[in-house]
């Protein structure tokens, strides 16, 4: 058996192994790169800081707890750049399973940070089911949709919420997710309500967005962890993003390594088959 | 990412590598920890519809405001559960035809006036743009935008003009899917990053921490 | 009737929300009707999310009684559905740990638990991920040499080390992969499919609204 063909069957495991030893390597021997900001950050991140102090923004947290590594640290630094500006903060999810949750941890964390009061700075407003109707109905009457936030509490006890009726007291919408209701926000809101929207999304969809943001339906677009760690270069606050984007590069390489690898195997492989 | 006292990161530490095992092969701590994800999960829900349906958009209402009419679609619910009754499953439809219906009327405006027309407008590129980049640029966008649209359109035999175009819009597929596996990769490998690095940055190190 | 009236039900629930947008009836008698119809729909789509945990508790109530295989990892799910539920629906006020705040039992077993493994279960995605490229991306024909390439270039880009090098290569390089490939190529691709997609989903919406479509609606 050729070196050729030990490295074609090579055990699933032993890529493991390469891959953890890729990931774990730049935590024990720390090194920073320069993360460059592309324009679609850029875009988002101006857009934000264009609203006058006191805007009204909707910051929601659509996202599993399975993606918190790269969701969450666009929630932060959007969250560091809203209060920073004095902006009210107005959160909700669409996501069932941890979304409420997260959108609680996350604001309550950031709020004391930043010294902001619940009720008056910021208001969770939780989740609702059928996430169609709720974006939908958020247009017509937010209290109709949710008559308490979050912890039950009637909306017109919230000082924040006397001057937030629908989209039209809304000045900006911050979508933070990992599913497809990114497509919803904008087909449903941005395009009945006119609302602008940004959105900072897993990596996984981030491609799709490209369209939106052509169509100048979607106002900038942070795509994973590379769009956090950006996001967090603008706002001045490197955090888990960036510190994520060494092992990123390693990891990166190791896969195309890999291929090539693969690739190499595959074409001598041939060639010998050819020959025989 | 999501740490606190020791006795939590232990907890996560030990259901982190219990899921990890997996990847050696299927075993008892995987299974065990499989089992437990699966309730919690499912646990996670009642606690949640409770709170948010059940309390804030039916009982508060009802009881703080006399909104008697949300009786209805709290009936409409309750009616979703004669799905496990064989002799009564019918009756379900009426609760799930609302919710359907209202979705569907909700979809067919938005997906005509959010998606299918502002996307086709801004591909309404002048071809004789500012100068050669703009107008290559154009060029790539138009193409990739017909050629991708014939080469899914399946009521016609793909042969003549239609094959060409198709085969083209391959080209342009390849090259988005190309694109997409790069980001997935980064999707993929920053989830990784989370859990290896709580368990560096809060097992590992938070528990030698307690010996300093 | 036992297909008719649910195909009037869906039928006048969709036709609302189609008029309403169409006539802008905001504070009109339809607008108040739109406003109530979406209500309703978020608390019986409330309802909906609690069929699955009915099914999950009744698959492994029957595998446990019946011991079939694997029937103690079932009474664990069952065990675990109900340790989660129990406490979140008692009210805070009877103890701290009741309810769904910080500090309650169900915050905690979310947070300290089912988020570790959830987090975990797509972490493993990462291994099959760099697996699945070693064997299976191979530069067999011009179309997947293309997607290969494509791939290379935008992982090369999207890492900080990968940039450093395009940029090494050319300082425009990073600009271009943005502008062709991204907005360009990729954007056109999807725009296509976004489009296709759309066209499905308005041709479904109205399947379902006038009763052509009916599966939704299950057997019987």
């Amino acid at each position: 058996m050729s070196i050729w063909d030990k490295i074609g069957r090579l055990d699933r495991r032993w890529i493991y192994l390469l891959v953890a030893i890729a990931v774990v390597l730049p935590l024990i021997v720390p090194a920073s790169f320069r993360v460059y900001v592309g324009p679609e950050a850029q875009q988002l991140f101006d857009a934000v800081e264009a609203l006058p102090d006191s805007s009204v923004v909707l910051l929601t947290f659509d996202y599993y707890p399975s993606t918190l590594a790269e969701t969450e640290p666009m929630s932060v630094a959007a969250l560091h750049h809203l209060f920073r500006k004095n902006c009210k903060v107005l959160t909700l999810t669409t996501v069932p399973l941890g979304g409420p949750s997260i959108a609680e941890r996350v604001t309550r964390k950031m709020a004391k940070k930043y010294n902001k009061m619940y009720g008056t700075d910021y208001v969770n407003l939780g989740f609702k089911a059928n996430y169609v109707a709720v974006l939908k109905g958020l247009g017509s009457s937010v209290e109709s949709i949710y008559p308490t936030d979050n912890s039950g509490t009637p909306l017109a006890e919230l000082p924040m919420m006397a001057d937030i009726q629908n989209y039209g007291d809304v000045d900006f919408i911050f979508v933070v997710s990992d599913n497809g209701i990114v497509e919803n926000w904008i087909s449903i809101v941005n395009a009945q309500y006119g609302t602008p929207i940004g959105a900072g999304v897993a990596a996984v969809m981030a491609p799709k967005f490209y369209a939106f943001i052509a169509s100048g339906q979607m106002t900038g677009l942070l795509g994973g962890m590379k769009g956090a760690a950006e996001y967090e270069i603008l706002v001045g606050e490197e955090d888990m993003a960036l510190k994520g984007m060494a092992m990123q590069s390693l990891v990166h390489l190791l896969i195309i390594g890999l291929v090539i690898l693969g690739n190499v195997g595959f074409f001598l492989g041939r060639k010998k088959e050819e020959g025989i | 990412m999501v740490a606190s006292g020791l006795f939590e990161v232990w907890i996560g530490a030990f259901f982190t590598l219990a899921i990890f095992s997996f990847l050696y092969k299927d075993n008892p701590f995987y299974k065990f920890a499989e089992h437990i994800f699966a309730g919690l999960s499912a646990g996670y829900y009642i606690g949640l519809i409770w709170k948010s349906v059940i309390i804030q958009q039916l009982w508060i209402p009802i009881t703080n405001k006399g909104e008697w009419s949300l009786i209805i679609p709290g009936l409409l619910g309750m009616l979703m559960f004669a799905r496990f009754f064989r002799k009564f499953s019918y009756i379900s439809r009426i609760s799930l035809a609302f919710v359907m219906g209202n979705t569907a009327g909700i979809f067919l405006v938005s997906q005509l006036h959010g998606l299918v027309l502002p996307q086709t407008q801004s591909t309404m590129l002048s071809l004789t743009g500012d100068g050669f980049v703009e107008t290559l640029f154009a060029l790539i966008v138009v193409i990739g935008v017909v050629s991708t649209l014939i080469y899914f359109y399946f009521s016609k035999e793909h042969t003549g003009v239609l094959g060409v175009t198709a085969k083209v819009g391959i080209w342009f597929i390849m090259i988005s899917f190309g694109a997409h596996f790069g980001f997935t990769v980064m999707g993929r490998i920053s989830l990784l990053i989370g859990r290896v690095y709580f368990l560096y940055n809060d097992w590992i190190l938070g528990t030698l921490a307690m010996f300093d | 009737m036992r297909s008719v009236l649910p195909i009037i039900v869906a039928f006048l629930s969709g036709f609302i929300m189609i008029a309403s947008f169409f006539f802008n009836a905001d504070r009109s008698f339809l607008g108040k009707l739109e406003e109530d119809l979406l209500t309703w729909v978020t608390i019986v789509g409330g309802f909906t999310l609690l069929l699955g945990v009915v099914s999950i508790t009744r698959v492994n109530f029957n595998a446990v009684k019946q011991k079939k295989e694997d029937w103690f990892y079932k009474l664990l799910t069952l065990i675990a559905i109900y340790v989660m539920a129990v406490p979140a629906i008692l009210p805070s006020s009877w103890s701290p740990l009741f309810g769904d705040e910080a500090g309650s039992i169900y915050d905690w077993l979310f947070t300290y638990v089912d988020t570790p493994m959830m987090g975990t279960m797509f972490a493993m995605l990462a291994f099959y991920i760099a697996s699945a490229a070693y064997r299976a991306f191979r530069a067999r024909n011009p179309e997947a040499t293309l997607l290969l390439m494509t791939a290379t270039l935008v992982m090369l880009w999207r890492i900080p080390m990968g940039e450093a090098f395009l940029r090494e290569i050319s300082i425009h390089l990073p600009d271009y992969i943005n502008t062709f490939i991204m907005k360009g190529a990729t954007m056109a691709v999807q725009r296509g499919i976004i489009i296709g997609a759309a066209l499905g989903g308005a041709s479904m919406s109205l399947r379902i609204l006038l009763g052509i479509e009916r599966t939704y609606m299950g057997k019987g």
